[in-house]
């Protein structure tokens, strides 16, 4: 049985995905019974949300003109 | 090379010959331009770099690319190409090294909050009761101001960009392992600035 510790690093590792079907098949019993887990879980999730808010934030922030500057210096 | 190594996938749904843009074809670069200028553009600032120096950064990468195009056959998604040039040149304009510290402070912190057992001393706040995303989107742009460039650099492309631990771990010259060990370090601080700033109490 794996234990908080070792799921919460999992999960925040970003790992379960690409874990081995053991070591997934052993987070997701985990993760099924411990609701602790399940908010950690969703915590990392909700971080990553408010993550792409900030990006796409960011994403608007150069002007319309901003692709065809790049490709002037590009000389094209 | 083969002709079927030249036919180049830039992303799912466009398929942008990679003859053409060794040729400089303006409408193959317009493309690739278009698709990525701003993902290059986010990247920068997520990893610290003011708006000037992000668009700079994001002109730069270009130039190199085309300047190595020769060099890249197409094994890799142009995307991860493109991002393997920003952290060069990330780097270069941090004059800074990239290293694997073994140990890091905020590893006590996370240790802290479980048991001997592994199960939780302090167990995450209740999800109901945390903030909405918005709301954790003003903190949390203070927060990733805080974290070394490192942690900062590989929750961007991990969190953001959405790029493979594989990935990652090539673009840097570091261990997947390493990518993971970063990755959850951001996080955990993240987490701890979050909780600092009141994240996830009644309010």
């Amino acid at each position: 049985m794996m234990t908080c510790k070792e799921v919460s690093i999992l999960v925040s590792r970003g790992e379960v995905a690409n874990a081995s079907m053991v070591t997934r098949i052993g987070a997701w019993m985990h993760l099924a019974m411990c609701r602790h887990c399940r908010t950690f879980r969703r915590q990392m999730a909700l971080i990553g949300r408010a993550a792409r808010l900030v990006g796409a934030a960011f994403e608007h922030e150069p002007s319309a003109s901003f692709e065809d500057r790049i490709l002037h210096h590009l000389g094209s | 090379m083969q002709a079927a190594r030249l036919r180049w996938v830039v992303a799912s749904g466009s398929n942008i010959s990679l003859a053409n843009l060794r040729a400089r074809d303006p409408a193959a670069l317009r493309a690739v331009v278009n698709q990525h200028a701003r993902r290059l553009y986010r990247a920068a600032r997520g990893m610290g770099f003011s708006s000037g120096d992000a668009e700079d950064l994001a002109q730069e990468v270009f130039a190199t690319f085309l300047e190595t195009i020769d060099r890249f056959e197409g094994r890799s998604e142009v995307g991860t190409w493109l991002f393997g040039i920003l952290h060069h040149k990330a780097q270069e304009r941090r004059r800074a090294h990239w290293r694997e510290d073994l140990t890091d402070a905020v590893d006590e912190v996370f240790e802290g909050r479980f048991k001997a057992d592994g199960s939780w001393r302090e167990p995450p706040i209740q999800a109901d009761r945390l903030v909405a995303a918005g709301q954790t989107a003003e903190a949390l742009r203070e927060c990733l101001a805080g974290l070394p460039d490192q942690h900062r650099e590989v929750f961007q492309l991990r969190q953001l960009e959405e790029l493979s631990a594989a990935d990652v771990s090539e673009m840097i010259g570091c261990t997947i392992n390493h990518v993971g060990v970063l990755f959850h370090r951001a996080r955990v601080r993240l987490r701890a600035c979050l909780e600092a700033q009141g994240w996830g109490r009644s309010r």
